[in-house]
């Protein structure tokens, strides 16, 4: 029963959504426009097209450290995350304990921290521990703001899981270990697939933690703001460019794996 | 057996509350322990003043302003975010079918592309011989306003930036209103205004509740979007805490500042929260 | 048919669990508050109770998922209050069945077979095995579990169930989300399968209906305590009290107080009706007596039962092969219920005389 109101209703609605998604890819598309024109500085309609920005950037050594340094923290970002945000979901959502409330909301706190604050914190944190900021301090100040935003991705996981399948198993005889290779872990593989690609996607585009607490070392996002600010060459929307490009391809790939696991197991 | 679970719950919760006690605690207690040093000075631990607190509310000093511009922003940023998420997360539930899910991974992928650079696009869209300007130009209507460096691009930035944080909750939100209730509601002679505010919107409450505690919160401490877009023609709190702890080099201000921030920001976190049932907004219990 | 009767007859009733005095707290409610029962070798119990009689946590101490505040609990003369339920030989079946979403029928079925370390060919033949006697085509072996049906379901965990090769097989409800087509069926499967298997099961129901077709006895529950416990036919014609009587059907209530010389008559205080009482009256001034609806008739004359009662019949209610007749007597409302065969053309507002025999009510005390 659609009646003339509703059609019109959802017509607005899907004509908004897409002028909205318009406005978010549009500084997305036109960076990608400016790192692929030949000029120096960014002329709207542009003149000549080249790779020429793109082969730059590719070739610079200095890129290939960002990059390098890029990488090495979010893996190690998303692997540190994964293992302490599984077992931090399990006490979210699986078990009923005493301070669970407050756990709950203890954990979202730094979720809603600024985050350019969280990293000057951190700073004087390690000033006065008299650690000298460098890319692994980078990922501890990363797992700060991750660690409670994949124990909420896996939660919800955790969430749809049924905790009497364990009493079952325990009934029938089984042990903890056989239980959490067995039922457990199978059972939350999406949630924990979905947090893993979330843990590194964040670290991988994340700048204002990196800024205050990467110390001399440098990632992609910090190199380009840096350039932002003074120094601009059409690389850096290029490499913005091979940033989001890449970005994109681990969401793909990360969808396919967990789109994978759910249709092997629904076969 | 009860008991056993009560352990096992900590236990699982330890890692990461001992984490987050080195990394998240111990940094705010060293920020306040901070704000009380002397100031322009790093003797943390071994004075005492509240010169920082007063300098930050003495009316001759301008930094009081950058609170006012950074929740004046964050304000009218959460209510026009609320007014512009709103059709989208009732479509993502009800309109877009079998396409909900690429739209909704459309909404997220920005947040994993670096703020500076989406930022930086906005620049070279309204920038002289940008987009808008070239378009106009080519078409014999340029040149185009100024529109950068402004305190209105510094929120339109703002809003762009925080969509999914107001979307994604809202979205939530409204999946909580069992379809069945809006049907009876309207079966029951409820006008469509009516049902809405009966049922649709406290049922959708919750979530978006959360939508609007996230935005403004992250909104009060923005600053990317000021900078780059705005051209310091805002100065934004976490702005001039920046300042403080670098070109001023005085620690002991900017973190009484950042401790005021987090009060403010603490203190609305917790309020909204305390209301939440988040067992039954997350899991649908 | 007499064969497995007297072998049946044989076994020795000895008790396989024995629970004594047995109370379980959570903070400060009682759940089950002092129960002492014996579980025979071999027998089909259904404790049946009101949600919150505490049914589910009798049987959860009867798994070993929950240990008893305060009692004893033992198998075969063993005490077994704290032993974990992996190491007991009971094995639950659950209300939602708790079947493993992302293993296929088979794997379910092997579960307890592999934690055995049981070689997987070995494995295989049994499940096979277990699935022909639980009536499901071996092609199931392979199914994802989750696209079986709810009464395939159900067979799936009952193989699970005898995989592990319980000696007690305990059920918590799990006939309850099914249509009454399926459960009908079912409760005859779950009962020839005791018989064949020769198991002890201990089954929890609200249902009364699922606890007379299946058991051999049955407990009544409430608030934590066991009220009665009989052959269904014991606890359907003589209810230990209202309670119980209610429970297992419709009942006509008459309040009555004692009002003249002990023995035959009575008025209901509600009605003011007068009627004769049954003899086994318990000796106190006030009492309810009971009558099921089918043992109530139409009279033709005010001698043909030892009670006769006029009213006017108000409503008609179709049971298939029997009908309800709903009769206001006064301000008291009265149902009668007869075979299909016998029915009348009741107009409505018709008057009618109804009545019965005094040795076919009971009394129960106030």
């Amino acid at each position: 029963m659609r009646s003339q109101a509703k059609i019109r209703a959802e017509f607005f609605v899907r004509c908004w959504a897409g002028f909205v998604l318009l406005f978010i890819y549009l500084p997305i598309v036109c960076s990608a426009l400016a790192g692929l024109s030949k000029s120096r500085y960014f002329i709207f309609p542009v003149r000549q097209f080249s790779l020429e920005w793109w082969k730059r950037t590719v070739a610079s050594f200095e890129v290939q450290t960002l990059v390098q340094n890029s990488l090495t923290v979010a893996l190690l970002v998303t692997f540190i995350s994964v293992v302490l945000a599984f077992f931090g979901a399990l006490a979210f959502a699986r078990y009923d304990w005493r301070g669970r409330q407050l756990y709950q909301k203890l954990l979202l706190l730094p979720i809603f921290f600024p985050q350019a604050v969280l990293g000057l914190a951190l700073l004087l944190w390690m000033n006065a521990l008299g650690i000298t900021p460098s890319w692994r301090t980078a990922v501890v100040a990363h797992l700060v703001w991750i660690v409670p935003v994949v124990t909420l991705v896996i939660a919800i996981q955790v969430y749809s899981y049924d905790a009497q399948l364990e009493e079952a198993a325990v009934d029938l005889g089984a042990g903890r270990l056989f239980i959490f290779k067995e039922i457990t872990l199978p059972l939350l593989w999406p949630g924990i697939w979905s947090g893993a690609l979330f843990a590194f996607l964040l670290s991988w585009g994340n700048f204002p933690l990196s800024l205050y607490t990467a110390g001399a070392d440098s990632t992609v996002p910090k190199w380009l703001y840096s350039k932002m600010v003074a120094g601009y060459t059409p690389m850096v929307p290029a490499l913005g460019t091979m940033s989001t490009l890449s970005a994109a391809g681990f969401l793909l790939l990360g969808g396919a794996v967990i789109a994978f696991i759910r249709r092997r197991r629904e076969k | 057996m009860a008991r056993l679970q009560v352990s096992s719950g900590l236990r699982y919760a330890s890692p990461v509350l001992i984490f987050l006690l080195l990394g998240f605690l111990a940094p705010l207690v060293t920020v306040v322990a901070y704000s009380f040093a002397s100031p322009k000075s790093f003797e943390v631990f071994t004075s005492f003043t509240l010169a920082n607190f007063s300098a930050v509310f003495d009316t001759t000093n301008s930094v009081w302003t950058s609170f006012v511009w950074s929740l004046g922003l964050a304000a009218v940023c959460t209510v026009l975010l609320a007014i512009i998420a709103y059709p989208i997360a009732y479509g993502l539930n009800h309109a877009f079918g079998r396409y909900a899910s690429l739209v909704s991974v459309l909404f997220v992928f920005p947040l994993f592309v670096s703020e500076n650079v989406r930022l930086y696009g906005w620049v070279q869209f309204f920038i002289k011989n940008g987009v808008v300007d070239g378009v106009l130009n080519s078409l014999g209507w340029g040149p185009a306003p100024e529109v950068l460096y402004s305190p209105g691009i510094t929120l339109f930035g703002m809003v762009y930036t925080y969509l999914p944080f107001m979307l994604f909750p809202m979205t939530l939100g409204l999946s909580m209103v069992p379809q069945d209730l809006v049907d009876a509601a309207a079966d029951l002679g409820g006008g469509r205004l009516m049902v809405w505010r009966e049922i649709e919107l406290p049922l959708a409450m919750p979530g978006i509740l959360i939508g609007m505690l996230l935005t403004s919160v992250l909104a009060v401490g923005a600053v990317a979007e000021a900078k780059i877009l705005g051209g310091q023609s805002v100065i934004t709190v976490v702005h001039d805490i920046e300042i403080a702890f670098t070109y001023a080099q005085d620690w002991p201000l900017g973190a009484a500042l950042a401790v005021l921030l987090v009060l403010i920001i603490g203190g609305l976190t917790l309020a909204v929260l305390s209301r939440l049932d988040l067992d039954r907004v997350l899991g649908r219990r | 048919m007499s064969s497995s009767e007297s072998a049946v007859a044989a076994k020795a009733p000895l008790p396989i669990l024995q629970l004594v005095d047995v109370y379980k707290r959570f903070n400060d409610f009682n759940a089950v508050s002092g129960i002492s029962l014996n579980i025979l070798d071999g027998e089909f119990l259904t404790v049946v109770g009101p949600s919150g009689s505490g049914k589910t946590t009798l049987l959860r101490m009867l798994a070993g998922m929950e240990a008893p505040s305060d009692g004893n609990i033992t198998l075969r003369g063993e005490l077994i209050n704290n032993v974990p339920a992996k190491e007991r030989p009971t094995c639950l079946v659950f209300q939602s069945l708790a079947l493993f979403p992302h293993k296929t029928v088979g794997e379910n079925i092997e579960f307890p077979l592999k934690v055995k370390n049981i070689p997987p060919a070995q494995r295989k033949a049994r499940a096979l095995e277990l699935l022909q006697m639980l009536r499901l085509p071996e092609s199931y072996y392979a199914k994802n579990v989750m696209k079986c049906s709810g009464g395939e379901k159900q067979r799936v965990a009952l193989a699970r169930a005898f995989a592990y090769d319980p000696d007690v097989l305990l059920f918590d409800e799990p006939l309850s989300a099914l249509d009454y087509k399926l459960k009908k069926v079912l409760e005859k499967e779950l009962k020839d399968l005791h018989r064949q298997s020769g198991k002890t099961f201990v089954y929890i129901t609200h249902s009364l209906e699922e606890a007379m077709v299946m058991s051999d006895r049955i407990a009544v529950m409430r608030a934590g305590k066991i009220v009665q416990i009989g052959t269904p036919e014991t606890i359907y014609a003589n209810p230990e009290d209202e309670f119980v009587a209610e429970f297992f059907g419709e009942v006509n209530k008459f309040s009555v107080s004692l009002n003249e010389e002990w023995g035959w008559f009575s008025q209901d205080t509600e009605s003011s009706l007068t009627l004769r009482l049954p003899t086994d009256w318990p000796g106190s001034e006030q009492a309810t007596v009971i009558v099921r609806p089918e043992y109530m008739r139409f009279a033709t004359s005010a001698h043909e039962f030892d009670n006769v009662i006029s009213g006017t019949v108000f409503n008609e209610y179709s049971l298939g092969s029997r009908i309800q007749y709903q009769v206001r007597c006064g301000n008291k409302s009265v149902l009668v219920e007869i075979p299909r065969t016998l029915a009348r053309n009741a107009a409505p507002d018709e008057q009618v005389m109804i009545g019965w025999n005094a040795a076919d009510a009971f009394v129960a005390e106030a």
